[in-house]
C-alpha cells in the first residue's frame, strides 16, 4: 500500500475532510500541484478549482473530488493542510445556480478594468463557478 | 391603599411577564450553544491561518502590501461598530456603542461602518445616516464578513479612509461581556508574528518553498486574514449577545418573582384587613342593636 500523510481540508465554517491521503492535487496560482507524503515544506495560494485527493477511508483507497474556492495549501513532511473559502462535493453543487453565477460574473467583469481588484474578484467567481461545473461534468 | 382586586390584576400581569422572560431565557440558552458551536468550528481555520502567516512573515524580507502601510494622510479614520440587531440584553448594545463613541471622540471626525441594527441606528442618531450598514443576523455571517471586508479594504486602498478600528463585544465569560477596540487596518506585522497557535508545529523558517514568491502568497493571505478577523468578531458578538440576553432574562425572571411575592403578601394583608373590618362592623352593628 502506498504511504500516506495526514491531510486536513478546512473551510471557515467546518473541517471538510480530515484523514490520511496518498496524494493531494490542488490548483495553485502557479498551476496544478500534486503533493505526495514527505514533501518538503511548501506553501501556496490556491485558485478556485477542482481539488483532488486519494484518501484512505476504512482501509480502502478512495477518490476525493471537490470544487473549492480561493485558498491556501501548506505541505509539510508530516502533514498537508488546505484552507479554502468553500468546498462543495458533487452532490452539493447546484448546476443551474453555477451557470447563472458564471454568466453574471463574466458580465460584471467586462465593466472592470483589467488589473483591478474587482476584476480579480470576478475572475475568482468565474473560476469557482467553472470548477463546480467541471466537477459535475458539465 | 390598593384594593384586593387591583393587586390581583397586577400579580396576574406580572406572572405573564415572567412567563415571557422565562421563555426568552430558554431560547437564549439554546442559541448560545449554537453560537458557541459556530465559534468552535471556525477555530481550525483560524489556527492554520495564523500558522501560515507566521511562516510567511518569517520568510519575507520586506513587507510591501497596502494593508500594512499607513493609510492616506488627511483621510478620516474609520470605525467598524458591531452590535446585535435586537435589544433585551441589558446594556449589551449600548456599552459597545458607548465604547465606539469614546474611540470616535479620540479620533475626531470618523467614518462609520456598522454591523447590527442597533449600531446602524446609533450611527444614524450621530448624524451619519449614509454610513454603510449590514445586519448581524444574516443567513450567512461569512458572506456578510466578506462583504464588509471588501468594502472596507476598497475604501482603504482608494484612500477614502486612513485606518480602521473594530469595536465589538468580547465574550469574557458567560457572566461578562466587555467591549473591545482593535486596530484592523493597517495590519501590524507584530500582531501577525505573535498570532496564536501551536508554536512547536511551525516549520523551520527559511526552508519553506513557496509557489510564486512569499510576498505574493502574503498578498493573497492578508485579505483573507482581514475577512476572517471580521468573521470571528461577528461570531463572538453573536455568542456574547445571547450570553448577555440570558443574564438579562434570568434577572428579569427573578425580579418578577420577587415582585410577585411582595404583592401577594400585600394582597393577603389587604384581604385580611377587609375581613377584619367587616367583622368589626358586624359586631359593632350587633352591639348597637343590643343583641345578647
Amino acid at each position: 500500500m502506498a504511504s500516506t500523510v495526514p491531510f486536513k481540508l478546512i473551510s471557515p465554517t467546518r473541517v471538510v475532510f480530515q484523514g490520511d491521503a496518498e496524494l493531494v492535487i490542488a490548483v495553485t496560482t502557479e498551476g496544478e500541484e500534486g503533493i505526495l507524503p514527505k514533501h518538503a515544506p511548501f506553501l501556496a495560494a490556491l485558485r478556485p478549482g477542482v481539488l483532488r485527493a486519494n484518501v484512505v477511508a476504512d482501509g480502502a483507497s478512495q477518490r476525493l473530488e471537490l470544487a473549492t474556492g480561493e485558498g491556501f495549501m501548506q505541505a509539510l513532511p508530516d502533514r498537508i493542510t488546505v484552507l479554502v473559502d468553500d468546498a462543495l462535493a458533487f452532490d452539493d453543487v447546484d448546476v443551474a445556480r453555477a451557470r447563472e453565477d458564471l454568466a453574471a460574473a463574466t458580465e460584471r467583469q467586462k465593466a472592470e478594468p483589467i488589473e483591478s481588484a474587482a476584476f480579480a474578484r470576478e475572475q475568482a467567481a468565474i473560476d469557482f463557478a467553472g470548477a463546480k461545473l467541471r466537477l459535475t461534468g458539465h | 391603599m390598593a384594593t384586593v382586586r387591583d393587586l390581583r390584576d397586577r400579580i396576574k400581569s406580572l406572572k405573564n411577564t415572567q412567563q415571557i422572560t422565562k421563555a426568552m431565557k430558554q431560547v437564549a440558552a439554546a442559541k448560545i450553544r449554537r453560537a458557541e458551536i459556530a465559534q468552535k468550528q471556525a477555530r481550525p481555520y483560524a489556527d492554520t491561518l495564523a500558522e501560515m502567516l507566521r511562516d510567511l512573515m518569517g520568510a519575507v524580507s520586506s513587507v510591501d502590501h497596502s494593508f500594512m502601510k499607513p493609510g492616506k494622510a488627511g483621510a478620516p479614520p474609520a470605525i467598524l461598530l458591531v452590535t446585535a440587531d435586537k435589544g433585551l440584553a441589558g446594556a449589551f448594545n449600548s456599552n459597545a456603542i458607548r465604547a465606539a463613541e469614546q474611540v470616535a471622540r479620540e479620533r475626531g471626525n470618523v467614518a462609520w461602518y456598522t454591523v447590527g441594527n442597533k449600531a446602524r441606528n446609533a450611527v444614524r442618531r450621530l448624524g451619519k445616516p449614509d454610513s454603510p450598514a449590514w445586519v448581524l443576523n444574516a443567513p450567512s455571517k461569512l458572506d456578510t464578513a466578506r462583504d464588509v471586508a471588501r468594502r472596507i479594504s476598497d475604501d482603504f486602498v482608494n484612500g477614502t479612509i486612513s485606518e480602521v478600528t473594530v469595536v465589538s463585544q468580547k465574550l469574557v465569560s458567560m457572566m461578562s461581556q466587555r467591549p473591545e477596540a482593535r486596530k484592523l487596518i493597517p495590519i501590524e506585522s507584530a500582531a501577525l508574528r505573535e498570532a496564536p497557535g501551536d508554536a512547536e508545529r511551525r516549520a523551520p523558517s527559511g526552508s519553506v518553498e513557496f509557489a510564486g514568491s512569499p510576498e505574493f502568497v502574503l498578498s493573497r493571505l492578508l485579505p483573507k486574514y482581514l475577512e476572517f478577523t471580521i468573521y470571528s468578531a461577528l461570531l463572538e458578538t453573536d455568542a456574547a449577545f445571547f450570553a448577555a440576553q440570558l443574564l438579562a432574562m434570568t434577572n428579569a425572571t427573578d425580579n418578577a418573582k420577587k415582585l410577585i411575592d411582595e404583592l401577594t403578601i400585600q394582597m393577603n394583608n389587604a384581604r385580611q384587613a377587609a375581613i377584619t373590618k367587616e367583622l368589626l362592623e358586624i359586631v359593632a352593628g350587633a352591639e348597637a342593636l343590643g343583641v345578647e
